[in-house]
């Protein structure tokens, strides 16, 4: 079993709270993905977990067990560093046999083990060389082989595939999907690349400012944001944030006023909206030429033609942030020029003064 | 990097013929600079003790031999166990100092501990001393402690001055090795000794060898002065006071006493290339991504 709960962790350094009060409940088997951008607190929750820093406060509990002050290997936890961190003077062999020496475990069962593992992570032919020989993309595979021979029952893992190139991490994160179902071990993996979370994830840990800022499977998270700040951080190109005012709040939604536009955005809403200053959110790839349900003219300055998708940036008047639009690659724009673009009041979200989402109505799967 | 012109030769690598001539010539005033009392050295040594004090002095040797390779062990029957002599005290000297200097470095350069800072710079204050300015306290040290006219008044004060600059110069070299290597062993389960013998020592290999080098070489080289004032028995002298053997009562046989000192470094500079084969660059290559 490998089901971790977190009660009310929190992490001082001196004087700065860097995690702040986290709670979260990891079921045995998922593959829960920590994101966030740096300095949120994600390395340091990881670092918890595993019992490399020690919590300022609240439990870590692993299948009914508080592990505070337990020693990692105490914990049933293997992690997988950033760095790799291989013994560069030991082989392959001995680095994934690390372990098992360190437990003394007899040597017919150790290479039995180091085989098994090197088999899952194709690194049979390369035992007997050293680290230094190996690709960036086989070194992780070595110190995740490290990890898989104490079948540890929850797998940590600490940004592995960042210092990969960008093909290599496309393949290395499909062989983490494959592997986490051929072991079915609990993994968690601190990130702040979403793509990485929304592809191999169960479910995300959005972290903000130590702060957990929603919790949820991918699709929810990208459907369902709960404040501006996840909205903002899942999906990319980032949302579009456009002023607007409330109108009316009926059982259909909440009318605002956009831009002169009555819209009528099927939110839950409260009468007190009415009137209000809020943030309407809309996606850059729900953003179409031509006229539709909400319209606008804009000049974007900057045109980039990917070839499956012509995404465009045009400067809004008296704001900091760039409008973004998505469009098929077929289609495309002169910069520079002004064009019409519009959306669907049902692909809108809305949020209040505070930042905080009203809920879509509506089934998104 | 190319110094001729061709076509393969990157601009960054290209010279005028001019500034190839600048650079050899100072190489060569750099290196005629220091190695010209060893050139000296080496030209008295092949000459015949008459031809010392011709006048008009010439340094070219006129029929230039060997004899005095040969002479040296006749005039100076204890010579070969001066030779000894230094080259133990020196080998147990570094040993001690290794024995001590390996685990320290490492703590001073992971952990982190109260007065940490102070005691690094005690051991700057400390090596800023030579051992002439302490020898009368170091004297009447070794007279309670029974040590003088032993082996061991020579090996402990030479030891003791060599740690301070060997624990800042093996630390900076351990706090190359990455932190992460350390975590990753505990996660493991591997315990703080376990770590330092089978991950960190074999690391720090080559920064090891270089302390030894450099603490043999002080060891060889700073002998003279407390062999001069802690020992007073033959048999013990090492080879920088063996030397003196050579100034007799009436002259000194110098062509032999410059022989009797190359051929004194010799074994010295024999180990020290040996170890040199073993400092190979770029251990922790492939340990972490840099």
């Amino acid at each position: 079993m490998g089901q971790l709960t977190l009660k009310n962790i929190v992490k001082r350094f001196g004087a700065i709270e860097v995690v702040k009060s986290v709670s979260l409940e990891v079921a045995d088997g998922e593959f829960m993905v920590f994101v966030g951008p740096s300095g949120c607190g994600k390395s340091t929750l990881l670092r918890m977990i595993a019992g490399l820093e020690h919590t300022s406060g609240g439990d870590i509990v692993i299948d009914g067990r508080r592990v505070n002050d337990l020693p990692p290997v105490k914990r049933g936890i293997a992690m997988v560093f950033q760095s790799y961190a291989l013994y560069p003077h030991m082989s392959v062999y001995e680095n994934i046999a690390f372990p098992l020496r360190v437990e003394r475990a007899p040597e017919a069962t150790i290479r039995e083990k180091v085989e098994a593992a090197a088999k899952i992570l194709h690194l049979d032919q390369r035992l007997e060389q050293k680290p230094g020989m190996l690709s960036g993309g086989q070194r992780q595979r070595v110190a995740i082989g490290r990890a898989i021979v104490r079948d540890p029952e929850i797998f940590l893992f600490d940004e592995p595939l960042s210092n990969l190139d960008a093909a290599l991490r496309a393949d290395m994160r499909i062989e983490l999907t494959r592997l986490h179902k051929q072991l079915g071990a609990t993994m968690i993996y601190v990130t702040h690349d979403q793509v990485e979370a929304m592809t191999m994830a169960d479910r995300i840990v959005v972290l903000n400012a130590g702060y957990i800022a929603q919790v949820g499977a991918p699709l929810e998270l990208y459907h369902k944001p709960r404040n501006t700040f996840v909205a903002g951080f899942i999906g990319n190109p980032r949302m579009n944030m456009l002023p607007v005012t409330g109108i009316e709040v009926t059982a259909a939604g909440v009318e605002v006023d956009f831009q002169g536009q009555r819209l009528l955005i099927p939110v839950a809403g409260h009468k007190a909206l009415a009137g209000a200053p809020l943030t309407l959110g809309i996606r850059p790839e729900h953003v179409g030429i031509g006229r539709g349900e909400a319209n606008m003219t804009i000049t974007p300055n900057v045109v980039e033609q990917l070839g499956a998708q012509t995404i465009g940036y045009a400067p809004l008047p008296g704001r900091e942030e760039t409008f973004c639009f998505v469009l098929p690659g077929s289609q495309s724009t002169a910069d520079d020029q002004p064009v019409e673009v519009s959306f669907r009041a049902a692909d809108c979200h809305l949020f209040d003064a505070e930042g905080q989402a009203l809920e879509r109505m509506g089934q998104f799967d | 990097m190319a110094i001729f012109r061709n076509d393969d030769t990157p601009m960054i690598d290209r010279y005028r013929w001019w500034e190839i001539v600048l650079i050899y010539l100072g190489i060569f005033a750099f290196l005629f600079f220091l190695l010209s009392p060893f050139i000296e050295g080496f030209l008295v040594s092949l000459k015949p003790l008459s031809q010392l004090f011709s006048s008009p002095y010439t340094f070219w040797p006129e029929n230039g031999s060997f004899a005095a390779y040969t002479n040296l062990w006749k005039t100076v029957p204890g010579f070969a166990r001066y030779i000894f002599n230094s080259f133990l005290i020196s080998t147990i000297a570094t040993s001690i100092v290794l024995l001590l200097v390996v685990p320290a470095s490492y703590a001073f350069a992971r952990f982190h501990f109260r007065g940490m800072g102070l005691v690094l710079a005690a051991f700057l204050a400390v090596s800023m001393f030579s051992g002439a300015v302490l020898l009368i306290p170091l004297f009447r040290l070794m007279r309670t402690l029974g040590l003088l006219n032993t082996y061991w008044a020579m090996i402990v004060p030479g030891a003791a001055f060599l740690i301070p600059s060997a624990i800042w110069l093996l630390r900076t070299y351990m706090m190359r090795i990455p932190a992460e290597l350390n975590e990753a062993a505990y996660m493991d389960g591997a315990s703080q000794f376990y770590t330092f013998r089978r991950v960190i020592l074999p690391i720090a290999m080559p920064g090891i060898i270089v302390v030894a080098i450099v603490t043999f070489i002080g060891a060889y080289s700073q002998q003279f002065i407390f062999a001069l004032t802690f020992n007073s028995k033959t048999e013990y002298m090492p080879l920088p006071i063996g030397l003196y053997a050579f100034f007799g009562k009436q002259d000194v046989v110098w062509n032999e006493l410059m022989a009797a000192s190359f051929v004194g470094i010799l074994p010295a500079l024999v180990l020290i290339f040996f170890l040199q084969r073993y400092l190979v660059g770029g251990l922790t290559a492939g340990a972490v991504k840099q």
